[in-house]
């Protein structure tokens, strides 16, 4: 089973799963911004994906870039069941389910973590596996991991190849790239 | 439910680090890790004690962490295996086995019969070598220091084994989407069945020294104590739940793989303290051993991964005479496959609970999103619940009764 509910119909509703028996087994942030306008429709939790929704087929439901995905599990049933919480606004928020399933404090602090969704009424929303003084939400789309700054870069070598050489000659033959890497200029194929 | 809001109110009023202000002369804060013998890891817990007795309890995790997750989105769906395998390092079976029963899913693919055979075998024996180490771990940490040896002589073994079969002793990418890498060797069955001799010996000699020692029974029993309705809200699984009479084993509910065709119990116990986690465990070694000895005599032959070539490369000998299969060749290994656009989560019964992988496919060669519930992670909030109003040296034995393993937890 798979649905979508808006975040502002989520705690009232994540109580009435939970006193019908629903366990909490998974939250997790999604960012939709790579998916383009459309939702993603599976089967159902453990069945194989039925592919893209178009977002006029889901009744103006669809919005935000931001998801919170929940996994619940009915263990006297044997089912699971999928929610996809819309998390709208900017920060994106969702209403906190703490009260309810206390497992999902270290999960809410994850999603808030990776993705900056805030959970209103969370009692501790805190970094939880990134450094605390750390900028940015690594998970989100937009966070590349190659723009993580290189720190100690070597200095470039002075290495001398034939007797006679100057050090200066050498160092102006050698180029610099912005790397930091040394090496001798870049061969053109000549011509001819 | 009672004790787990307590520790949330707990929380809300001080925060972490905040309370440190407000110590009065009998009241002490203290860091116990990241680097410390009995947190098992880089596990940094906040304590502030009233002399030996602990009043509050904070889990403080992060210093393993990696960006696994976002690094998976920029592998191809066949190599993702390589990071997640690193995930949960003592179990890395599972690991594989849950991603690739869901990236399975989403492509609709089935593993044949021999396939579903070997992974499983692969699974239940690194169920046996995990709880060797939360064996050996736990005794030191109770003080039984010959346990450790123990442990880990028979751990030995079984990565012996595993080394064998895929040519590593840990992180094995072995398991992958739509069977397994390599069939097994051929001298695997009499080395399977001697282990499956060896180690139930093994199991009673443990026995012997811890299950009615009396200093061990002192600083087991009635310590730590989880109830089932905690155990619930908490989202703890595994021999935690179990331990504490919740009866869930998804190797029997929801049977994934080849255990719908075997026959075994799930070990549960109603006490819900460190002993009975240490009941359940040894039990569950057990079972694990009757399941290895009617996987080997059931193992099937025929292919052990699905020979489909847009999922496997074909055959090298017919590369040679194949213009297709040099092309499938060179697209699945310049390009990969492509999984179709959808959702899915599926998960698996590891040593330490539910393993779950949440993976979204946006139709390309890569994952979009991936997602590993790791029952460390989850069960490791726990801590609080089992500890509070405890000794120091309760703690350290609830900490080796969750047995986390902390490259799980912060991935």
């Amino acid at each position: 089973m798979t649905g979508w509910i808006e975040s502002d119909r989520w705690a009232e509703r994540a109580r009435e799963l939970r006193d019908e028996g629903w366990m909490l087994m998974d939250l997790c942030g999604l960012d939709r911004s790579g998916l383009g306008r459309s939702v993603v429709n599976a089967g159902g939790a453990g069945t194989a994906g039925a592919g893209f929704r178009n977002a006029e087929g889901t009744g103006g439901l669809y919005g935000p870039r931001f998801e919170v995905v929940v996994q619940l599990l009915h263990a006297l049933k044997k089912e699971r069941m999928t929610l996809h919480v819309n998390a709208a606004g900017d920060p994106p928020t969702v209403p906190s389910v703490v009260e309810v399933w206390p497992t999902a404090n270290f999960l809410e602090r994850e999603a808030f973590d990776m993705f900056g969704i805030q959970f209103e009424g969370h009692p501790h929303l805190t970094r939880i596996l990134m450094p605390d003084d750390w900028e940015g939400h690594p998970l989100r789309k937009d966070y590349g991991v190659g723009k993580v700054p290189v720190e100690f870069i070597s200095q470039p070598l002075m290495q001398i190849d034939s007797p006679g050489q100057s050090p200066e000659t050498v160092a102006a033959e050698r180029s610099v790239d912005e790397l930091g890497q040394s090496g001798p200029p870049l061969r053109t194929v000549e011509e001819g | 439910m009672s004790a787990a809001t307590g520790v949330i109110k707990d929380l809300e009023e001080r925060g972490h680090g905040a309370f440190v202000e407000n110590v009065d002369d009998d009241r002490m804060v203290i860091n116990m890790g990241p680097v410390h013998p009995a947190t098992h890891g880089v596990l940094r817990l906040l304590l502030e004690l009233d002399g030996e007795t602990v009043i509050s309890c904070e889990p403080i995790i992060g210093y393993l962490h990696t960006g696994m997750e976002k690094e998976c989105e920029d592998q191809n769906w066949r190599s993702a295996v390589t990071i997640v395998t690193r995930m949960d390092y003592l179990a890395p079976f599972f690991n594989e086995q849950a991603y690739s029963l869901a990236v399975e899913s989403l492509l609709g693919v089935e593993v044949p019969p021999r396939g579903k055979y070997i992974r499983t075998l692969m699974a239940e024996l690194n169920r046996l070598s995990s709880h060797f180490v939360w064996f050996g771990t736990q005794a030191l940490d109770m003080g039984a220091m010959s346990g450790m040896f123990y442990g880990f002589r028979e751990r030995e073994v079984v990565l012996d084994f595993f080394e064998m079969v895929t040519g590593l002793r840990m992180n094995h990418n072995y398991i992958i989407p739509g069977g397994v890498w390599e069939d097994l060797p051929a001298e695997w069955e009499p080395v399977c069945r001697r282990i499956a001799e060896i180690v139930p010996n093994r199991i009673d000699e443990y026995e012997e020294l811890l299950s009615r020692n009396p200093i061990y029974l002192e600083r087991t029993r009635g310590v730590g104590v989880l109830s089932s309705s905690d155990a619930g809200a908490l989202g703890a699984t595994g021999p935690m739940a179990r331990a504490a009479g919740v009866d869930w084993d998804l190797r029997r509910d929801v049977a994934y793989d080849a255990y719908g065709d075997l026959d075994f119990d799930v070990p549960l116990r109603t006490d819900g303290d460190v002993y009975a986690r240490y009941e359940v465990r040894m039990a569950e070694m057990r079972e694990s051993i009757r399941l290895i000895r009617q996987l080997i005599d059931g193992m099937p032959s025929g292919d052990y991964k699905n020979m489909d070539t847009k999922l496997t490369p074909p055959p090298r000998s017919e590369l040679n005479r194949s213009m297709e299969a040099v092309i499938h060749h060179f697209k699945l290994v310049t390009q990969g496959y492509t999984v179709p656009a959808g959702e899915v989560y599926r998960a698996v019964e590891s040593p330490r609970g539910e393993l779950g992988v949440y993976a979204v496919s946006d139709g390309g060669t890569s994952p979009y999103r991936l997602r590993v519930r790791d029952p460390s992670f989850v069960n490791l909030q726990c801590l609080p619940v089992m500890t509070l109003g405890g000794l120091v040296a309760d703690l350290i034995a609830a900490i080796a009764s969750i047995d986390p393993v902390m490259g799980g937890v912060d991935r």
